[in-house]
């Protein structure tokens, strides 16, 4: 497994895919702090005063990504050229004799997860130096009672929360590849399957206006609530009140949202290995 | 056969049917066909016969719809592991375009949990030592089809697998790789199972052969038996009429100009001529006819064919 590991690393490290859609972020984030940084030394702004709370959300709004809509269309990017990328270079054949299959679609599993925690963590970092170094040099004043527990605390809640999104997206778009054996295929089914997740779970009190029974039903059961409950219950400390126009309130404990969030990861992962095994790789 | 005395490869009544049982299409229809250790081991057919089907399912790629694989005495099945003792170059050798051949060699490297020490090595053995940096996509088919020799003969394997290894090459390439191939059974005690459309290629390196047509084993066979098998006598007799109608009572007879082709052994020759002489035609030569592969080779995956 490790053998395999560490193939795949060797094999996506350089590849554009990870360049453009993993390192994406702390390249992003540390051209937008140097922006931040000279247009507050150049542009004249009168200082700025935060709250530490304020402070600290700033330096871990990365987490936020993985849970938005777009962050999760990014990740679901990479997914599918990491497992229908074998397809379109053809090379399946190349290793799939060398290795278990279950193996070579764990290691794909587990760099995926292990790239994202990374980006995800070392663009953290990046947000608390660029921040730092922002409100240092513009002038702004910095709240007193940073502690690094503090902060350790809350991108540890940070990223938590966004490893529900994280794993769910995997699900899909590995999934798709495996059974599509195609990256553009795999991306659109999982954009859409994604999409769906969100509309039901956003839009799900509009819809249930005209289709009650069906709305209430996929609220529960897709993946959409569970995440944002889970959520609510790591940054709140409470469930995410889904409240209908029929007086229907759906507030579970997290618990549940833990089960079903887990039983969808299970039960796509479990489909992905199955499949991968019993395809045939002309 | 190899140390424990099976045969390195070893297939049973091998299948392969695609679509639904009853309306599939039967790509592989009971294959069997064993080979021992240090052979070289052809495997001929025209294009669809079933041969990289088969050798897809050989090393783990397609999974048989009935029949067994069994490699050094192991079932395929039962105990993948097995194919760590395998190398394959399938499909003229498929890489990573992205990366250089060295570092696609050190991705299979890894994959097959090996160093990479012996990289350098196979790269100059295949002519690529000076290319080993560049991408593959910037390869030509030559050099994928080398680089994927390379990757086949990277985990030093006991059985090694050659899908047309020699598409792509060029004349002095096509040498160097009939050397290869040789070499790897002779002097490095390997068994070679190779597919090959080359005909000419697999009668100069192959112990043996099989022959693939329309999914089935249709000739199995040493070059030289297979070879003297389809051997016949080329007779120029006259009046022609009359010389065919003595002989094609007991052999087979073709007509190939004003010369008889009859398919009989050399040692029925006195026979033949005393039918002729009975007969009242005239005999003016008698020679043996040898085919060689090629004739062989279309004669029989023509052999019940509508337009042969």
């Amino acid at each position: 497994m490790l053998n395999a590991l560490s193939a795949e690393a060797l094999k996506m490290r350089t590849h554009k895919a990870t360049w453009f859609l993993v390192w994406l972020y702390p390249i992003l984030f540390t051209i937008l702090f140097l922006i931040a940084i000279t247009v507050g030394l150049f542009g004249g702004d009168p200082p700025e005063q935060s709250t530490l709370a304020d402070w600290i959300d700033e330096t871990a709004m990365i987490w936020n990504v993985p849970g938005n809509s777009v962050g999760r269309y990014l990740m679901a990017a990479f997914v599918a050229v990491v497992f229908a990328g074998e397809y379109g270079w053809n090379t399946w054949k190349l290793i799939v004799p060398h290795r278990a299959r279950a193996a070579l679609i764990a290691s794909k599993y587990v760099l995926v997860l292990i790239l994202f925690t990374v980006t995800f963590i070392l663009t953290g970092l990046i947000s608390i130096i660029g921040t730092w170094a922002d409100d240092t040099l513009t002038g702004d004043t910095i709240p007193a009672g940073i502690t690094a527990a503090g902060l350790l605390r809350a991108h540890w809640i940070g990223y938590v929360a966004a490893l529900g999104p994280i794993l769910v997206t995997m699900a899909y778009a590995s999934l798709a590849a495996i059974l599509t054996r195609s990256t553009i295929a795999a991306l659109v089914i999982a954009i859409v399957v994604t999409t769906i997740e969100q509309i039901v779970f956003n839009l799900g009190p509009v819809l249930s206006i005209n289709f009650p029974a069906v709305t209430h039903f996929l609220y529960n059961l897709l993946p959409g609530y569970h995440l944002g409950n889970l959520d609510s219950w790591l940054s709140e400390g409470s469930a995410y009140r889904g409240e209908f126009p029929s007086g229907r309130v759906v507030a579970l404990p997290w618990t549940t949202s833990l089960g079903v969030v887990a039983a969808w990861i299970a039960a796509l992962v479990t489909a992905t290995f199955a499949a991968f095994k019993r395809q045939d790789i002309n | 056969m190899n140390d424990t005395g099976a045969p390195v490869l070893e297939l049973a009544d091998l299948s392969k049917t695609y679509g639904r049982r009853g309306k599939g299409v039967a790509a592989v229809q009971g294959v069997s066909l064993s080979v021992g250790a240090g052979e070289v081991y052809g495997f001929l057919g025209p294009n669809g016969a079933g041969k990289s089907t088969t050798i897809r399912m050989l090393i783990g790629l397609i999974t048989p719809t009935s029949g067994e694989a069994r490699l050094f005495g192991e079932d395929l099945r039962a105990n993948p592991h097995v194919l760590r003792r395998v190398g394959s170059l399938v499909d003229g050798g498929n890489f990573y375009p992205f990366l250089s051949g060295r570092r696609n060699l050190e991705v299979l490297a890894r994959t097959q949990g090996h160093g990479a020490e012996r990289i350098d090595a196979l790269l100059d053995q295949v002519g690529l030592a000076g290319s080993g940096r560049r991408k593959v996509k910037g390869y030509s088919t030559g050099m994928r089809q080398r680089l994927g020799v390379a990757a086949a003969l990277l985990g030093d394997p006991d059985l090694v697998i050659l899908d047309e290894p020699v598409n792509g090459l060029d004349v002095a390439g096509i040498q160097e790789m009939r050397d290869l191939i040789r070499s790897l059974a002779t002097d490095h005690g390997k068994t070679v199972f190779l597919s090959s459309h080359l005909l000419h290629e697999v009668q100069q390196v192959c112990d043996r052969v099989a022959i693939i047509s329309k999914g089935e084993i249709v000739r199995e066979s040493t070059i030289e038996d297979l070879l003297r098998q389809d051997d016949g006598l080329r007779i120029e007799a006259g009046p022609s009429d009359v010389a065919e109608a003595a002989l094609a009572s007991r052999w087979a007879v073709e007509r190939d100009g004003d010369a008889l082709i009859v398919r009989a052994t050399r040692a029925e020759a006195p026979e033949v001529v005393r039918r002729l002489v009975g007969a009242g035609a005239d005999l003016f030569r008698l020679a043996p006819e040898q085919r060689n592969l090629e004739e062989v080779f279309l004669s029989i995956t023509q052999e019940g064919t509508p337009d042969a």
